[in-house]
């Protein structure tokens, strides 16, 4: 063999070794100095990170152009926060604004739905090589969850392609909840089995499935086995009680509303109550309105903007707020213009709109800004590992810790992202 | 955070001792271009280096000799004076690094710069080279005088690749599998579900020294692989029963596929109806394809592209290709020909006049006086009709703002092939140019795709993995294996069920699984096929088994019925405008009495609600009583009208005596009317929303147990009436001998001797001990995967 090592491999190699063994870096990396920067964040214990799946436009909602004919007629309102305006499809998030930190000047260079998605969790491009986990993989992996019988990392109404775990081990996967309304569904014995018979018959199966699983070093095999283990627990635990939405009273559940997405967002509450790290909630709208622009938001608009603003209102009288970040995230943004053909809007990842809410940022704050009719970002640019970068500090992960995959391949949380320290309140 | 020493960081180190192996590389010999270099030079420099883009950046281009030549990037034999060594050695962070790290790009691999090195201090030989063809050659299609009648000889021509492959490696394939592992593992590949319990034993049972062949002739033939096969298909089209589009019959589609598949359509057949369908979804279903996609006609080729040729094109829809050298102008000028389809990119796709009853009816209503509620009660009538697709003259237009050659903007995009053979369009005809060009077995990468994707549905991992990154740039490993493969699906003349029967009869195929976590990136090994977790359909499909019997042959109930009947859409379609006429004038009266029966009983709701707040129980008792029966009544003439009204299914009753016992919903996968509710145990398992292609997801989850161990399915295979506990009473074996029985049914092997003794005493004192054992076996992780 020859040790023929170029400087960059020798360098990284020092670098490795120096990490591995000592847990130190020997150079300040580039994420390292711009996160020195800024001390703020640590304040989330949670994060609700809303998906609207399919990309949403962001000149219907957040970021509207008053008076411009992309807006298609649609007005800008005034909201609670100074010289912020929202499109009139949002007038209970209007009020809600004081909360929220605005992210105008999102972009993205990815414009398909999965690469957008796929980004938009992982913070890395999509890849044949590997699979990366999803941000409260993360969470879960390093910070743990307050609550040790639950799912630090829970999945309201997600979809079949979410990342989930990536590389990581299963366990860090997020606990799917497909119908919030069902809450956990099957956690109860049937009738006529009885403590004793199941005590008997998941015994039998940890003994005969032990048995393959030694022959069996697939790692979706042994998960398994211990799933049925976390499965088994959670039917005993108390927690149980977290995932039934129905105990909350009438006035609760209207304010959220009775659509997916409000019980999504109704239960996400209750599980930050009971101290589960991550939760993220899918709105079951799809948002990718490529016909009818106008006639599909003024149908969807109404409850996504209900559920919002009642998630962040209840969070706020709860006093949960402070501790719970809120995001609202996409793949893209649409475009400025509404097509002749389709009256719709395409895809568009050159300038969108993300915003965070609680957990230690500013409210009423827009950072960056998008041209006069939302076509590119115009000022302060923010990508998804940017902000992703953000929520990590805001929950205090150490953007630098570095986590391998099972071939040795070094990550980070946000990969490159540099926070945007301007929000931190 | 303070360092602690933890399990995962020893083990960190461990791993990091064999990853920092890889710097050392070196090229053992001397690199050659064409094999070595070429394939650097495709995936990191050709996005921004080739005559593919207008002007190459920097002026550089690396895909001609007399352009390397012309550069001065090397310096033969000294790489450490050449710009493109010192460019590509740059750390990641230096903004000068090639290939620019955004969008995704990768660095070189410490071997691929090791390779570059070797290279140029070998003097940086371009031997008889040339230039790169993008468009690469057309295949040079295969004997067409070998029928389907040869998949066995097929068959053993593959398997002698394979043993080359092994012998040239000093490998050698897993040990054969045994007749209860092939009996489990084919039926799951084909029929897409376990066997029942006489399944396997008359195949255990069987002397025939040609059983294996037979059974895989059998099962190609039956019921259970259409099924099986239309949830593959219905995943890479994204077929949608319900919501197709607003107000069309969505299930005609889902109907056509499985058609096409229990006929034996070829493949390259099914893919030209697909895309040369016109005309309504009940004349036929193949417009489906268009009207998924509707509004979309730039993914709808991304789309086809992927599914089709395995080729991901879709970065190219908004800007040339980060990663690859293919540009916006490609992408836009294959989407010419399909562009102008009215269902794609409108006008024209949803209009009065794609009726043909249209001028004649617009007049008689005009003498009718233009009375606005008749006027849209005929629209509403005629609405299922206004969505045709057909040909229009739309033409697809660069956009105003194209970057890459400002003479193009805004003009026509020119229809032109991304690669192999030009299409010649004929009498304006497009999309046929296109459909032959496509399903040509001169495409280079249409039977490599469909031939790729069959094996790795049998053997678990694509040849290519992924499946859809084929590229003008051969792939290296077991290109043979995969030229061999594309060769025989054409000699086949794309009969995918031969095709599989070739695979399926070869040793490889019959051997012990891949029992470890495939590596990614990491070349198929050709040991025998890959163990994976059941899909949510299969894992369903398996359940039914230990229902009832034949459950191939049970078929949903859901019908399209009222304003989607398909019966009702042909009719519309053949009536005169006064026909029309009256039959809007019927509609809207339907439509007024539903109107009518729901504000009936809203007003009910209400009378029922004040008594109970009064608290007068006997009141609202007695209110009950009245209304349902005043409905009853209504129902019984209503119902019709009103199921009519929506368009949704009707469920008729069940009659075959071998399902009586099972809700109409408890069907194989293929037959329900998809997207499911949420919670439904397909859905939790990761059946694919078909919103996505192929978004489906094999990955363990807590909710996978909860519903093994208390939902429906094993609570009703556990039921004294399941077929399996009623085969299990009639076959009259007590002990050993029944748990066997169990364990044949269930997990389609015997049980081993430490497996009964360990049984034995932990269901000692139960009072079910057969519950107990089916019960362990349906949650035991064996049961969810194919080995």
């Amino acid at each position: 063999m020859n040790s023929d090592l170029t400087d960059i491999s020798r360098r990284a190699f020092m670098e490795r070794y120096a990490k591995a063994v000592f847990g130190v870096s020997l150079l300040p990396s580039f994420s390292g100095l711009r996160a020195a920067q800024s001390k703020a964040g640590g304040k989330a214990k949670s994060v609700i990170f809303l998906y609207m799946r399919g990309g949403i436009s962001h000149i219907d909602t957040f970021d509207p152009k008053p008076g411009k004919p992309e807006m298609g007629g649609v007005q800008a309102i005034a909201t609670s926060a100074d010289g912020v305006q929202v499109s009139e499809w949002f007038p209970r998030m209007a009020k809600q604004m004081h909360h929220v930190s605005l992210l105008r000047s999102m972009t993205s260079t990815q414009g398909i739905h999965d690469r957008g998605a796929y980004l938009a969790h992982t913070s890395y491009f999509m890849t044949p090589t590997i699979t990366h986990p999803s941000l409260g993989s993360w969470a879960v992996k390093l910070l743990g969850s307050a609550n040790a019988v639950l799912p630090g990392n829970i999945l309201v109404n997600g979809s079949p392609q979410h990342p989930r775990s990536g590389y990581m081990p299963t366990h860090l996967a997020p606990l799917p909840i497909v119908d919030p309304g069902a809450g956990l569904q099957n956690a109860a014995l049937p009738p006529q089995v009885t403590e004793s018979d199941f005590a008997r018959r998941t015994a039998l199966t940890q003994a005969v499935g032990a048995r393959f699983v030694q022959q069996t070093p697939h790692r979706d095999a042994s998960a398994y086995l211990k799933v049925q283990q976390d499965a088994t627990s959670l039917m005993k635990s108390e927690d149980l009680k977290v995932f039934d939405i129905s105990r909350e009273d009438k006035k609760t559940q209207a304010a959220y509303g009775t659509h997916t997405f409000g019980k999504g967002c109704l239960l996400a509450r209750r599980l930050v109550e009971s101290g589960v790290r991550f939760i993220e909630v899918e709105d079951s709208h799809n948002w990718d309105t490529h016909n009818d622009q106008i006639k599909l938001m003024e149908n969807m608009t109404p409850t996504t903007d209900q559920t919002m603003a009642a998630l962040l209102d209840d969070l706020h009288q709860r006093g949960l707020l402070a501790s719970t970040l809120v995001v609202m995230a996409t793949e893209f943004g649409r475009t400025p213009q509404i097509s002749n053909e389709t009256a719709g809007r395409g895809h568009h990842p050159s300038a969108f709109t993300w915003w965070l809410a609680g957990g230690g940022v500013k409210g009423g704050y827009v950072h960056g800004k998008s041209d006069e009719i939302g076509e590119h970002v115009a000022e302060k640019p923010v990508t998804m590992q940017d902000c992703n970068a953000t929520i990590a500090q805001a929950m205090g992960i150490d953007l630098k810790h570095i986590e391998h995959s099972p071939s040795g391949r070094p990550f980070t949380v946000a990969d490159k992202g540099v926070p945007v320290a301007e929000v931190f309140a | 955070m303070t360092f602690k020493p933890s399990f995962s960081s020893l083990l960190g180190i461990g791993v990091f001792v064999l990853y920092c192996t890889a710097p050392f590389v070196t090229a053992s010999e001397s690199p050659l271009f064409e094999k070595d270099i070429l394939p650097i030079f495709y995936q990191h420099c050709f996005a921004c280096h080739s005559e593919k883009q207008a002007k190459p950046k920097g002026k550089l281009r690396l895909d001609s000799a007399e352009a390397i030549r012309g550069s001065d990037m090397m310096v033969a034999g000294k790489p450490d004076d050449s710009e493109l060594m010192k460019r590509v050695s740059l750390p990641h962070t230096d903004e000068d690094v090639m290939p620019p790290l955004k969008g995704g790009a990768q660095p070189l691999s410490d071997k691929e710069r090791a390779m570059l090195r070797q290279w140029i201090a070998d003097g940086a030989k371009l031997d008889s080279w040339v230039k790169f063809d993008h468009r690469g050659a057309a295949m040079t299609a295969g004997d067409p005088s070998l029928a389907t009648a040869e998949v066995r000889q097929l068959s053993d021509e593959l398997q002698r690749l394979v043993d080359r492959s092994h012998a040239s490696k000093d490998t050698k394939l897993n040990a054969p599998a045994n007749d209860e592992t092939f009996l489990r593992r084919v039926y799951l590949d084909v029929m897409g579900r376990i066997p029942s319990l006489e399944e396997s034993t008359r195949f255990l049972d069987s002397k025939d020294a040609d059983k294996r062949g037979k059974l895989i002739s059998e099962l190609l033939g039956s019921e259970g692989y259409v099924s099986h096969m239309f949830n593959w298909k219905a995943d890479l089209l994204r077929v949608n029963t319900r919501g197709l589009a607003a107000g069309q019959p969505g299930k005609l589609y889902d109907d056509w596929v499985k058609d096409a598949i229990r006929s034996h359509m070829s493949y390259d057949e099914f893919v030209r109806q697909l895309i040369t369908a016109s005309g309504y979804l009940w004349e036929n279903g193949a417009v489906g394809f268009y009207v998924r996609d509707l509004g979309m006609p730039l993914d709808h080729m991304s789309n086809m592209t992927r599914i089709f040729l395995g080729t991901r094109i879709e970065c190219a829809q908004c800007h040339d290709h980060p990663l690859e050298p293919i540009t916006q102008k490609d992408f836009y000028q294959m989407t010419a020909f399909t562009f102008g389809v009215s269902n794609l990119g409108k006008p024209g796709g949803y209009s009065p006049t794609n009726v043909k009853q249209w001028p004649e009816l617009k007049a008689k209503l005009a003498a009718l006086g233009n009375d606005k509620a008749l006027f849209d009660s005929v629209s509403s009538t005629i609405a299922p009709l206004k969505r045709l697709t057909a040909d229009t003259d739309m033409l697809l237009k660069y956009p105003e703002t194209y970057p890459y050659d400002a003479a193009l903007r805004g003009k026509p995009a020119e229809p032109r092939t991304l690669f192999g053979d030009e299409a010649v369009i004929k009498d304006g005809n497009r999309r046929k140019a296109f459909a032959d060009w496509m399903t040509s077995p001169r495409n280079p990468r249409f039977a490599k795709n469909i031939a790729n994707r069959l094996w790795k549905r049998v053997m678990g991992l694509g040849l290519i993995e992924p499946v859809d990154s084929l590229s003008a740039l051969p792939k290296p490993e077991h290109a043979e294996l995969l030229d061999f493969l594309t060769q025989t699906m054409i000699r086949l003349r794309f009969d995918e069920r031969a095709f599989m029967a070739v695979l399926l009869n070869t040793r490889l195929y019959q051997s012990d699984t891949v029992r470890e976590t495939p590596e990614p990136a990491t070349a198929f090994a050709l040991l025998g096929p890959q163990l994976r977790r059941l899909s949510a359909e299969q894992i369903w499909d398996s359940h039914l088994v230990m229902l009832a019997k034949d459950m191939d042959e049970r078929k949903t109930t859901f019908r399209l019925e009222g304003v989607l009947d398909p019966q009702r859409l042909r009719k519309l379609n053949t009536m005169t405008a006064d026909e029309l006429i009256a039959q809007a004038r019927i509609d809207r009266a339907e439509h007024t009495r539903k109107r009518e029966i729901n504000l009936l009983r809203e007003e009910q709701q209400k009378e029922r609600a004040a008594a109970k707040a009064r608290g007068d129980e006997k009141e609202v008792q007695r209110l009950a009583a009245l209304h349902a029966k005043q409905n009853k009544e209504q129902a019984d003439s209503d119902m019709k009208a009103m199921n009519s009204e929506a368009g949704e299914e009707g469920a008729t009753k069940e009659t075959d005596p071998r399902w009586k016992s099972l809700p109409p919903s408890f069907i194989r996968a293929s037959e329900m009317p998809l997207p499911l509710p949420l919670g439904h145990f397909l859905r939790q398992f990761g059946q694919s929303d078909r919103r996505e292609i192929d978004a489906f997801s094999r990955e363990p989850n807590t909710t996978h147990s909860l519903a093994l161990m208390n939902g429906e399915l094993t609570t009703r295979a556990l039921a004294d009436d399941s077929y399996l506990r009623r085969q299990l009473a009639a076959s009259n074996l007590v002990g050993e001998k029944r748990t066997q029985l169990i364990y044949r049914a269930i997990l389609v092997r015997s049980a081993t001797a430490e497996e009964l003794a360990e049984l034995a005493t932990m269901t000692q004192g139960s009072p079910t001990p057969e519950q107990d054992i089916i019960w362990a076996l349906l949650n035991s992780p064996e049961f969810l995967f194919n080995q």
